[in-house]
């Protein structure tokens, strides 16, 4: 199988995942009570208010017209308005504005996870069972118990408001100030790191240990390589498939999950337009992000997927 | 082995070069780029709220639209610190006996894009909001003003069909929605152009917005009451009270709209804080609905309002920020209210037990309470529940979901109770026509009592305060017998500013954008 017929069928199924996730998506959204007229028209919406609200956005059609229309805009490129949340303001510009956002810190506490785990969970499997290890197991399970919002305000009391290096709130986006937003997003991304990176570490370090054992690392040993020159060539690159896999799977945390950190540090992202959007029935915001995510998730299962190929030394030259 | 010190591309050399790019940026520019640093600018932060659809006030519904309203438009009238009607963009008025309202506006008010305020402006504000096809929310303010004429360039007459007493309190710049447009400058753009770059009288434009994070505001030089001290003020909308409070704490912000009820006692200890509280202009309630069973019983409905404890759900909810109530009409709107000592809204178990012995539910009734997640409308749902079974042995549930939820489900008569209640209305015909009389549009309940709607009619007739106040005293003595709505509380509120912030005065309707214009810095 070409690497172009691979490719296409990976292609088609994103297609398929995208749109099955934006039809239940709709459905959903649809079948929970409450009225984006209310929202917007406020208390003294009056029924004629409400019904021409309704018919101006086609909100009174069937159902699986709507679905039709908005799925007919979307192919064209236009996601649509706000109806709730932002009256009127084009959805594009929207999700334009806070993207670099999300990505932003979401990049950042990859690295930050990434850096930190690789360090963690390897002294951990080289240590194993003496005291190094036992200090960095414990601090992979304080980093995955802590809660997000605990954690997230620990920070700000230790760090902005008593040692008063970082910002107590709010984030500078990386499209106005580069050095700015690392600096007003370190605190968020360490927030959104330290879980991640408690998963690495421990990831890691099962993956190195499960690998030591195997009859190629005994192999390679006995060639007379030294330990270190094996370890990094036989154990701990093989170790990375399944680290890498990890890191691809957490990527649906740092889009949708990070909600909470997002609202605590004041950090615009597409996650809180979600929430803010679900709430205020503002259907096709939903749908727009439910888009982005999608797409965002499948891309980075792709990418990972070649990635993990692209390191098993047992493919096909 | 390659012969590395050919190749100029070295990973060494990479990585210098990119750390000393990286270094280079963040030089200077990174203290500029810090977020929300201090200066020549208010950090206004509007707490609690993120959501803003429009700056158009005829459009406007949400609290933090008009927070902001407030600071780029004026109303014929304003609220001076004792909640009294005073003149804004008038320079006076007459009220006659029939209730026309005559208005000489002041002369030389500027719009922002420097066109001049005149009567045809005020004639086409009032027009546009009346408009039935354009559907303003705010169209109630409105709907008793029966002709507009323009007497000359600076004076305008609004009639009524009969004397109607809440006219000059709907003409403020409250949360009204009649804040004062230009009939040229909104033609020529449209109104959904408006609603985003709007044109006032007031001290400040829109420089910037962005949805859901921050809005920022530039001083209007021309501004009639004179050139604000400031620059500038960034607005900047943050979702979690709590939030708002460590970034007031960590200096990146200098002003809040709201604060945590639990936090308040330990910020008013901080030396470096002041803590502005009152009493607000809200009421907070149980909506039940006279429709369906337990609650189309008044005697049930008694038992119920004297099977709980208004103080202790103060104390425990608001953290004692707040004042129980026995009625709808807060206290500061202090010549309609009438005390919050009716015996049938003070806790009494022997005698609820006995209205409840009265009922047509004496055992065991059964009810859904509505209430959803946010801050103390859930607590309150909580102990109100509680309480009220413990004491009469009943069965209600809290049914917690979201605000949309309830709103949509009361509207359309779909409940039984629900916590409920209402924020910033300024007359005290709001707090009781719209939610008892049998035409009130708030009327979830069902509720019908002819004696009361007659005495409610009277009272937006009355323009005497005075002899109005009474009304609406006996009016909700008159409602309590049948207690359509339970009572709860009155909740204050705040705003929370550093020792440098000067020139803003609190006033209970939670004003915010319209002190603006008269602060400093330092």
């Amino acid at each position: 199988m070409g690497l172009i017929r691979y490719s296409a069928f990976r292609l088609a199924g994103m297609v398929a995942t995208v749109l099955v996730g934006c039809v239940v998506v709709f459905l959903v959204m649809k079948a929970a009570p409450g009225d984006p007229a209310l929202s917007i028209l406020g208390e003294s919406a009056h029924p004629e208010a409400i019904a021409a609200f309704r018919h101006k956005h086609n909100l009174d059609a069937p159902v699986l017209q709507q679905m039709a229309n908005w799925f007919a805009g979307a192919l064209r490129g236009d996601l649509g308005r706000s109806l709730t949340i932002a009256g009127g303001v084009p959805i594009s510009e929207l999700i334009a504005q806070k993207l670099p956002n999300t990505l932003f810190i979401g990049v950042f506490a990859v690295i930050l996870a990434v850096i930190v785990s690789l360090v963690i969970g390897t002294i951990a499997a080289l240590y194993r069972g003496r005291m190094a290890d036992t200090v960095a197991t414990s601090m992979a399970v304080l980093g995955i118990s802590m809660p997000d919002f605990w954690l997230s305000y620990m920070l700000v009391f230790a760090f902005a408001l008593g040692l008063g290096w970082f910002p107590s709130y709010g984030f500078v986006s990386p499209l106005d100030s580069l050095s700015g937003a690392f600096h007003s997003g370190l605190l968020p991304a360490v927030a959104v790191a330290a879980p991640m990176a408690a998963v690495y570490a421990r990831t890691l370090r099962t993956a190195l240990l499960g690998i030591a054992h195997q009859e190629y690392v005994t192999a390679a040993r006995s060639f007379g390589f030294r330990p270190m020159f094996v370890f990094i060539h036989w154990v701990f690159r093989n170790a990375l498939i399944p680290y890498v896999t990890i890191i691809g799977l957490q990527v649906r945390y740092i889009l949708g999950g990070v909600v909470v950190i997002e609202r605590i540090f004041g950090v615009p992202g597409v996650g809180s337009l979600m929430v803010d959007a679900g709430f205020a029935r503002d259907y096709p915001v939903v749908m727009a992000c439910t888009v982005v995510f999608l797409v965002i998730v499948l891309l980075v299962n792709f990418a990972v997927d070649v990635a993990c190929s692209a390191l098993d030394p047992r493919r096909t030259r | 082995m390659t012969d590395r010190s050919r190749n100029k591309f070295t990973r060494r050399a990479i990585l210098k070069s990119a750390t000393a790019l990286g270094a280079m940026g963040l030089v200077p520019p990174w203290l500029a780029g810090r977020a929300y640093a201090a200066g020549e600018t208010l950090r206004a932060g509007i707490t609690g709220y993120n959501v803003i659809n429009t700056f158009d006030p005829g459009r406007a519904t949400l609290i933090p639209e008009f927070y902001v309203i407030w600071a780029i438009f004026n109303g014929l009238m304003k609220f001076d610190a004792k909640m009294n009607v005073v003149p804004d963009l008038a320079e006076s008025f007459k009220v006659a006996d029939n209730g026309t309202l005559e208005v000489r506006l002041r002369p030389g008010v500027k719009f922002q894009d420097g066109s001049a305020l005149t009567a045809d402006d005020v004639k086409f504000t009032i027009e546009r909001i009346s408009d039935e096809k354009f559907a303003s929310p705010n169209r109630s303010k409105v709907q008793a003003i029966d002709r507009i004429d323009i007497v000359d360039p600076l004076t305008v007459r609004l009639a009524t069909k009969e004397p109607f007493a809440p006219l000059l309190t709907f003409l403020a710049n409250a949360r009204t929605g009649t804040q004062i447009l230009p009939r040229a400058a909104l033609k020529a753009m449209g109104d959904d152009a408006f609603g985003k770059k709007p044109i006032g009288t007031g001290a400040w434009s829109v420089k910037d917005w962005r949805p859901g994070e921050r809005v920022t505001l530039a001083a209007f030089d021309g501004y009639f009451g004179g050139k604000p001290k400031l620059a500038q003020v960034d607005v900047p909308l943050i979702a979690e009270e709590s939030s708002g409070v460590t970034a007031l704490l960590g200096g990146q912000i200098d002003l809040t709209s709201t604060a945590p009820f639990a936090d308040v006692p330990d910020l008013m200890k901080k030396p470096e804080l002041v803590v502005l509280k009152q009493a607000g202009l809200n009421c907070r309630f149980v909506q039940l609905n006279h429709r369906k069973p337990p609650f189309d019983d008044p005697v049930f409905r008694r038992a119920v309002s004297m099977a709980f404890d208004r103080e202790a759900i103060v104390k425990a909810v608001l953290f004692g920020e707040g004042v129980p109530s026995a009625g709808l009409i807060p206290p500061s709107i202090e010549y309609a209210y009438g005390g919050n000592k009716r015996p049938l809204c003070t806790y009494d178990p022997a005698k609820a037990k006995a209205e409840l012995a009265r009922s047509k539910y004496p055992n065991g009734a059964e009810g859904v309470v509505l209430t959803w997640a946010q801050s103390w409308w859930k607590r309150s749902g909580e102990v109100f529940v509680g309480m009220v079974n413990q004491t009469l042995g009943t069965r209600l549930v809290l049914e917690v979901t979201d605000a949309n939820t309830v709103f949509s489900r009361l509207k359309a008569g779909d409940f039984q109770a629900s916590i409920w209640g209402w924020l910033g209305f300024i007359d005290a015909d709001e707090y009781t026509y719209d939610i008892v009389h049998t035409k009130g549009w708030r009327n979830f309940a069902g509720y019908s009592n002819p004696k009361l709607d007659a005495l409610l009619e009277q009272g937006r007739r009355e323009i005497n305060r005075d002899k109005r106040g009474a009304v609406y005293k006996a009016a909700e003595n008159m409602m309590i017998e049948d207690m359509p709505i339970l009572p709860l509380f009155c909740s204050n509120v705040h705003n929370l500013m550093t020792k440098k912030v000067h020139g803003f005065a609190q006033l209970p309707y939670s004003n915010y954008g319209d002190q603006f214009a008269g602060m400093t810095i330092g």
